[in-house]
């Protein structure tokens, strides 16, 4: 079923509370937390950031983020192995990723890009379309 | 004799375990200095071991994050505690759990919300041999009185500025010098976060100790140790760059932010608070 979009209202809903829980997580300033801001890149984010804020994105929101929820919704409907050949994203992944990470400035989708590096593209808004989805779903 | 399921075990027995509850306990032996720090790492290794079972030894959780540990009564020499953790979720990621320690009945220590993430067995110990070690646990329990101590952190270059902050130098031991490094772990030696925090808890007694208007209110403890969040591994020798900086302090406490350094990259940080020990 083709996912419905995500509006920039649906966004400013959630936005202020994401970005609350985004600076609680990394420990950093709420004015240092802009929608665009990469998270790993701007923010100084690692992975153990990321697991903190999906746990507090799940307490916060009432939701649940399933584990890896995040890379595989990136993926979409692409086989691994359409997405990606010996670690580097392909063409079609990168494809992909452009339109599922509509909110990233395009200027960050550098290539070759590692599979491993595709978190470095999340930004602040990222995390409100995971939010946001995982309202939806839990409403379905 | 190795230090391996000895130096820094602190689960003697499984008592109990069902869904994603388990009950354990361990022997504080006597002649020991035991932090009260290493309540909390008994809470957390009883869950390890729950969620390690639950995911056939492929997994171990390894270090990670805690909403807040709350101290409530300090253990003593030859005391049992008596563990307690709740698994929230467990999977090939991570860990999240909650728990308790208790002395005599009594509520010593509560830890809220933690996370581990899980990392490959194999990197850290010989899988089989800890799934050995578990059944061992749930059986007749291990021998009590294994541990052996942990050096005092070695903590130099203080530059102290009473009531605003204290930065030190940790000097992780080496090796041969810190047995728990058998332990934790046999395949990769990893300093402790629970012995990180305890030094930055020395570090902050320290501090509020030369802080008025605690200066004057005789001894003081730690009351809670919230946001924690261990970044990355700090491998044996390592130098830490250690810093707390007091948020805000009254006569009833004090609250500290602290963290732990490796060359400019944060490895660990918390929020601490200490209060009069007449006053918990």
């Amino acid at each position: 079923m083709p996912e419905q979009a995500i509006s920039q209202a649906d966004i400013d809903v959630v936005y202020p509370k994401v970005a609350q829980i985004v600076a609680d997580a990394l420990g950093c300033e709420l004015e240092d937390v802009k929608p665009k801001a990469s998270l790993i890149q701007d923010l100084d984010a690692e992975s153990i950031d990321f697991l903190d804020l999906v746990f507090r994105l799940e307490k916060g929101f009432g939701v649940k983020i399933p584990r890896g929820k995040i890379v595989e919704d990136a993926r979409g409907p692409l086989p691994e192995a359409e997405f990606e050949t010996k670690g580097i994203v392909t063409e079609a992944g990168m494809a992909r990723l452009r339109e599922f990470l509509g909110e990233v400035p395009v200027d960050r989708f550098k290539t070759p890009m590692k599979a491993g590096d595709v978190p470095r593209l999340f930004t602040t808004e990222t995390f409100c379309k995971v939010v946001i989805r995982a309202q939806r779903a839990a409403q379905a | 004799m190795s230090g391996r399921f000895r130096s820094f075990s602190f689960v003697d027995r499984i008592t109990r375990r069902e869904g994603g509850s388990v009950e354990g306990q361990y022997a504080v032996p006597l002649g020991v200095h035991f932090p009260a720090s290493l309540m909390a790492e008994a809470v957390g290794q009883l869950a390890a071991w729950s969620s390690m079972a639950q995911l056939d030894f492929a997994v171990r959780p390894v270090a990670g994050l805690a909403d807040a540990v709350h101290y409530h009564q300090l253990p003593y020499p030859g005391c049992t505690l008596q563990l307690q953790a709740d698994i929230e979720r467990c999977d090939a990621e991570a860990v999240a759990y909650s728990g308790k320690a208790f002395v005599d009945g009594r509520l010593a220590l509560e830890l809220v919300d933690s996370v581990g993430p899980m990392l490959p067995m194999a990197e850290f110990d010989e899988p089989e041999a800890v799934r050995a070690d578990f059944h061992t646990l749930l059986g007749g329990g291990a021998a009590p009185g294994r541990f052996g101590g942990v050096p005092l952190p070695e903590l130099h270059d203080l530059q102290v500025q009473p009531g605003e902050r204290l930065a030190a130098v940790l000097q992780v031991p080496e090796l041969s010098a810190a047995p728990f490094f058998e332990d934790h772990f046999p395949r990769r030696p990893v300093f402790p976060g629970t012995l990180l925090m305890e030094a930055l808890s020395m570090l902050s007694l320290q501090l509020v100790q030369q802080s008025p208007p605690l200066a004057a209110a005789g001894p003081l403890v730690t009351q809670k140790v919230s946001q924690v969040k261990i970044r990355s591994f700090t491998a044996p020798g390592a130098r830490l760059e250690l810093e707390v900086v007091l948020q805000d302090i009254d006569p009833q406490r004090a609250r500290l932010k602290v963290a732990a350094r490796s060359e400019h990259k944060t490895v660990a940080t918390a929020r601490i608070e200490l209060t009069p020990r007449s006053n918990p």
